[in-house]
């Protein structure tokens, strides 16, 4: 994947952009956000990129492919190379905490139950939800229900990982160490992962950890200097 | 005069688009088992033992005491009423087409309806409400292959199995009915066996998994069609109900006129 662009959105038709469609890079190593007001429909770009919503017009490539043109099981497949977190946290009701970590690992990886075990347990500490990892996410506050989506997220070590409305709820130093999670370390050649938030609210704390920050207003698509 | 034609028609119409949508929704989720990947068959597997769990064992005492009240009542009427006649043997025709053929399936899969249909409709239309169905696709999950195949599989097993209990059970409560008022046991066997025929064997596999798919597939199918409200979950699972236990009874009219 690497020298790929993770996400490219060409001439994708939004609600809250004037001649209705925009072009969009997420450039890898980098965190990229794009923020709006959700009648914008900025909301909807994480799953336009996984071909979850199919837009209007345009189309988005991830890693060069058009995930909503492939076949369904081909698309699926595909999906697990990207570190998705919808807004809300998705978490399944019935599962404990830990159950939701194991999840994506028990059903598209080939690892043994020892290995998935040994992951999830790493992945749970890392996030600081070991000591809660056995409840439910009705019964976990907010900021543990955020770390446990993405702890989730990252199982498979995703190249890219898209976080919607990801920070809103959040203290800023919550969302400064999660996104610190979330880009993997950085290094010279920049982080680890590429990185795209969407939603209606970045905290101030975060922003020079971006390099690259959209806004929608107005009717236009444009690049915060 | 025109309106009330119109309005059933309308009805007639949207009851066939939703059998044909409820089709489509049971094909898609039996062909999504090709390209399940493997290490997802073992947690669907797992998934499927839970739902046998909770629709089937947690349902044993409730289809026995029923299966043992219904039969005991049938039963000693029937000795009662037919021994006047002098016409016992007609007991065990009674037994096999009225209570193992026909009450034992209906009964069992309107037990399974009330007690795991409606947790199956409420359960994934919080699912979909909560945005765990969005969740589950942008991870690679097949929604049909985590959610419905195994709650339709753990519904086809369960509903027989239960089914081959509620048999078996009124098969004894009848033994035992029968011989209360005043009835051998040898000959209460040997009408009962005799009256048994292969095809009533085979029409009770064939209700087994008629009765198992629907009440696998009409909840699954409401409780996924819910939107994003939560006051949605509520009507899908009495939606779900309902129309499980109509479909039961359609599919139940449908086995008389084929058989």
């Amino acid at each position: 994947m690497t020298g790929v662009v993770p996400v490219r959105f060409e001439g994708v038709y939004l609600a809250g952009i004037n001649d209705g469609t925009f072009d969009l890079e997420v450039p890898a190593r980098s965190a990229t956000s794009v923020i709006g007001k959700a009648t914008t429909g900025v909301d909807t770009l994480g799953a336009i990129a996984l071909g979850l919503t199919t837009p209007k017009r345009g189309r988005a490539l991830v890693f060069g492919a058009v995930i909503s043109e492939m076949p369904r099981h081909e698309a699926l497949a595909y999906r697990r190379k990207v570190g998705y977190l919808p807004a809300g946290d998705g978490l399944l009701q019935n599962l404990t905490l830990r159950d939701n970590v194991a999840l994506p690992l028990r059903y598209g990886s080939e690892f043994s139950e020892h290995e998935t075990d040994s992951r999830v347990a790493l992945m749970l500490s890392l996030f600081g939800v070991e000591d809660v990892a056995e409840l439910r996410p009705a019964t976990a506050t907010e900021e543990q229900r955020r770390r446990t989506a993405l702890a989730r997220a990252l199982a498979f070590d995703p190249e890219l990982v898209i976080l919607e409305q990801f920070f809103d709820g959040l203290t800023p130093r919550a969302a400064a160490v999660l996104m610190d999670l979330a880009l993997g370390g950085v290094s010279a050649e920049g982080s680890r992962r590429a990185l795209l938030i969407t939603g209606q609210y970045l905290p101030d704390r975060l922003k020079p950890r971006i390099e690259h920050t959209f806004r929608i207003a107005g009717g236009a698509l444009s690049h915060d200097d | 005069m025109i309106a009330p034609i119109v309005g059933l028609g309308n009805g007639a119409v949207r009851a066939v688009a939703q059998l044909g949508a409820m089709a489509r929704f049971l094909f898609g989720a039996l062909s999504s088992y090709r390209w399940l990947p493997k290490p997802g068959r073992r947690v669907t597997f797992r998934i499927l033992i839970k739902q046998v769990w909770f629709t089937a064992l947690q349902a044993i005492p409730v289809v026995i005491i029923l299966a043992a009240i219904l039969s005991f009542l049938l039963i000693s009427r029937a000795v009662q009423e037919l021994g006047r006649l002098g016409a016992t043997e007609l007991i065990g025709r009674l037994m096999v087409i009225a209570i193992v053929g026909e009450l034992g399936p209906l009964i069992t899969a309107l037990i399974v309806t009330g007690r795991s249909g409606t947790a199956i409709s409420a359960e994934l239309a919080t699912n979909k409400v909560m945005g765990e169905i969005s969740a589950l696709e942008g991870m690679g999950i097949e929604p049909a292959q985590y959610l419905v195949l195994p709650r339709l599989g753990g519904a086809v097993i369960s509903v027989f199995g239960l089914i081959i209990v509620f048999d078996l059970v009124s098969i004894v409560s009848g033994l035992v009915a029968a011989s209360l008022n005043g009835m051998a046991t040898a000959r209460y066997f040997e009408i009962v066996m005799a009256s048994l025929t292969f095809r009533d064997a085979w029409l009770t596999v064939a209700k087994g998994i008629v009765f198992g798919m629907i009440v696998g597939t009409v909840p699954s199918f409401h409780g996924l069609a819910v939107g994003h409200a939560a006051t949605e979950v509520p009507v899908a699972a009495s939606r779900g109900v309902v129309v499980s236990i109509l479909a039961i009874f359609l599919a139940s009219g449908l086995f008389v006129l084929v058989s």
